[in-house]
């Protein structure tokens, strides 16, 4: 693995295969149970995920009690609610700000396929331009739907493997180093 | 009550306002609805004399209509909905704007709600507003070529929804 | 500023001062739009000097989805559904208000208890738009507690929503004519069971906010609107009433049996956040006195009016007389459908919780709208944050754009 590259430690240090599975089943763990989702909500999915995120259909017993509304600090992006041309690029360039691993939950009719809405300014369909995992159908789906859904994100992490990353290079932007002279208190 | 105010509005301004059509709405309390059509050139002083005479202090709504399907003069009719606050009073105005050029004088220095409907109308249908502010695309995108609402433009778009570069699993 | 939607914000232009205590620095900050104080989908470009905001250019836009265009493609009847999408937090007062709009057009009567239903169910509207309103801008603020007791209370409105319709939350549960189906035969005891646990949360929330010191702070005297201004940018709604202006289109202009009920137009003083929020606080008090005269006024009788070129004839007939099978096809198949008058057109306004929800439809007599206008509450009151945000300090903004209750299905459409 590349010096300065966007992949967790675990991958690093561990390049050649030896004794993956037990640590697969270790980490997947850990992570299925700490998914800390990112939720891009824009419409009226997003009121029924902001309802998974109350007291009734409680999220937090499966880890992702930790909103963090930053796309550096989360794992599973839950794409809730339509998304037009405007908001394209900048969905886009939030699940580029995501390190890996990530996942990606399309929840809804509109995210999934542009739903009821066949018209110039929705995008028909988020997994045209960004990979998504698990889609969600309903208009909105329930809060059941949704937790089945990260239920299912969570079969989708136990298989997955600290080997994925082995042979691919990351296209990892580097970021220069500030070298702006700020002025001195004297 | 708002056919006294369109009748004060034809009295002052004779010959731009014409045409005062009314329609009787059902509602607890039956009212009419009245709707005048004004000369676009006129238009802000109009709308300056219905918010000092008439006391039409609320504007409601700014919206375009386009009649290219339906038979009728012009392509385009602006639509200003007035109110007033202190008794109930409503007036409708349309302003009727032709293809070529599609331009009216703004109503931001009359009303300063003016400001943002008037750039949904231009962004919708293409209908510029004279010594407007501001006038760029409020909804659309900046780079949208266009104008979404007009009948010779089609639901599904031209293409803009699917013009995103792609990113795959691997280059994530 | 320019409103360049997905550049960079440079910061070369930053000035650098000569003696440390000058105060020539100036951040440009971009708010969004995803950020989880923009409720989705607003973006305001900020200038900063220190933490005072000295220029301001918001941007909206961002779920724009076509509403108006694709209703020209649908029939009437079928944009109740699409309707719900707009403002999604209060989704029956859209369809109400939609529905009210055609009827008008077509100069329809319904009968009176279809009327107390829709009454009590927009009302109900209203307590879920602000329960969702308030915990919004008490998790913004920072007051997280609210959220929660917020939602399980809007949760058993989901319930009542849920039996009446089988949605939750977008409920088309309106048709031209009337209501889908008439009301289950527990929902007095329902909605009598709810307010009656409202009371008490609404007691909390009282406790927990009104008189906090903290809430206070940040509530109050941010971004006081006065009445000219106010009405001059056509603001409507818990906004405009905050300011003095008594403007309630369920007063001013009374639709269904607004008329038949007593309650009050809750106005404020100066405009502040903090009057917004005893305005939206109280509105729920008042929702709660309408829903119960409504409750105890529900006569028995038709849910559907009986007219047979805007409503569907119940099945017995559609199967079993040729007239019903015929009425239902003319209503029914493409080209056909509801058709109002050639070039009628109306505009018609009804008291959404945000505000003024107008509809202005145009008629081409085919059984799609020419033309169908929405006038949103939220674009409105939106409209004027460039100017109540400037001279504000940063940790405001969120405040002042909470307290505006900006939907962006409604915004953009």
């Amino acid at each position: 693995m590349e010096e300065g590259s966007l992949r967790v430690g675990i991958e690093t240090a561990l390049g050649d295969g030896y004794l993956t599975t037990r640590v697969d089943e270790f980490v997947n763990w850990g992570r299925k149970n700490s998914l800390w989702p990112m939720p891009f909500g824009t419409a009226c999915c997003g009121i029924e995920l902001m309802a998974l995120l109350g007291p009734k259909y409680d999220v937090a017993r499966f880890g992702a009690e930790a909103i963090r509304f930053s796309p550096r600090q989360s794992d599973l992006m839950v794409v809730a609610g339509r998304i037009s041309i405007k908001m394209m690029p900048v969905l886009q360039r939030i699940w580029q700000q995501m390190p890996e691993p990530k996942w990606c939950v399309s929840m809804g009719a509109c995210a999934s396929s542009g739903g009821v809405f066949d018209t110039y300014t929705l995008v028909q369909g988020v997994d045209q331009f960004i990979p998504v995992d698990v889609y969600i159908p309903g208009c909105p789906p329930r809060p059941e739907a949704l937790i089945d859904a990260i239920m299912e994100v969570q079969r989708v992490v136990e298989e997955d493997s600290v080997l994925r990353y082995k042979d691919t290079v990351p296209e990892a932007p580097v970021a220069e180093p500030d070298t702006t002279e700020l002025p001195q208190v004297t | 009550m708002s056919q006294a105010l369109a009748e004060k509005l034809q009295a002052e301004f004779e010959g731009s306002v014409t045409d005062v059509s009314s329609r009787e709405v059902a509602r607890s309390t039956p009212s009419t609805q009245v709707t005048v059509r004004v000369e676009r050139e006129r238009i802000v002083d109009v709308l300056t004399f219905a918010r000092d005479e008439l006391g039409l202090k609320f504007l409601s709504d700014i919206s375009a209509i386009d009649y290219l399907q339906m038979s009728g003069a012009e392509r385009f009719t602006v639509i200003y909905v007035l109110r007033n606050i202190a008794d109930g009073g409503e007036l409708i105005l349309k302003a009727a704007v032709p293809e070529e050029p599609a331009e009216i004088d703004s109503a931001c220095s009359v009303y300063k709600g003016a400001n943002w409907l008037e750039r949904e109308v231009y962004d919708m249908f293409g209908i510029t507003f004279l010594s407007h502010p501001n006038m760029t695309r409020i909804l659309t995108p900046d780079e949208f070529d266009g104008h979404p609402l007009r009948k010779d433009y089609p639901v599904q778009g031209r293409g803009f929804r699917d013009r995103f570069p792609v990113i795959s699993r691997d280059a994530s | 500023m320019p409103a360049n939607t997905n550049d960079t914000i440079e910061m070369s232009d930053l000035t650098y001062a000569q003696a440390p205590s000058a105060q020539s620095e100036r951040m440009r900050i971009n708010f969004g739009p995803s950020h989880p104080a923009t409720h989705g989908t607003l973006r305001v470009m900020l200038e900063l000097d220190g933490e005072t905001i000295v220029g301001v250019e918001p941007e909206i836009g961002y779920l724009h989805t076509g509403f108006e265009k694709i209703a020209e493609e649908l029939s009437y009847s079928q944009f109740i559904p699409l309707s719900d999408r707009m403002n999604y937090l209060s989704a029956i007062n859209n369809n109400i208000g939609y529905a009210i709009a055609v009827e008008e057009l077509l100069g329809m009567e319904l009968p009176e208890r279809a009327q107390y239903a829709r009454v009590i169910l927009a009302e109900l509207g209203r307590i879920a738009d602000h329960l969702v309103w308030l915990g919004m801008q008490a998790v913004d603020i920072g007051a997280f507690t609210a959220f929660l007791w917020g939602f399980t209370e809007r949760e058993r409105l989901y319930d009542i929503f849920e039996a009446v319709c089988g949605a939750r939350l977008t409920t088309s549960i309106t048709r031209i004519g009337g209501m889908i189906a008439d009301l289950p035969h527990d929902f007095d005891e329902r909605v009598k069971g709810f307010l009656k646990g409202f009371d008490s949360t609404m007691a909390d929330l009282d406790r927990l906010l009104t008189r906090n010191r903290i809430w206070i702070d940040r509530t109050q005297g941010i971004s006081p609107i006065s009445q000219e201004d106010a009405i001059s940018f056509g603001l409507s709604g818990p906004v405009l009433r905050a300011t003095g202006v008594e403007y309630d289109v369920r007063k001013a202009n009374p639709y269904l049996v607004y008329d038949r009920m007593d309650f009050e137009v809750v106005i404020g003083d100066n405009g502040d956040v903090y009057e917004r929020y005893l305005v939206r606080m109280e509105e729920m008090r008042q929702s709660v006195r309408i829903v119960e005269q409504a409750l105890s006024q529900l006569p028995e009788g038709d849910i559907l009016a009986y007219d047979n070129k805007t409503v569907l004839p119940p099945k017995e007939e559609v199967y079993n007389t040729i007239e019903g099978l015929i009425h239902h096809f003319e209503l029914t198949m493409p080209g056909f459908g509801i058709s109002p008058e050639s070039g009628a057109e109306i505009y018609s306004a009804t008291e959404a919780p945000n505000g003024e929800l107008g509809f202005y439809l145009v008629s081409d007599g085919s059984g799609k709208p020419y033309r169908l206008r929405v006038r949103p509450p939220s674009f409105l009151n939106y409209a004027p944050v460039g100017e109540l945000l400037m001279g504000t300090m940063i940790s405001d903004t969120v405040a002042v754009i909470g307290s505006l209750n900006v939907i962006a299905g409604e915004l953009d459409r």
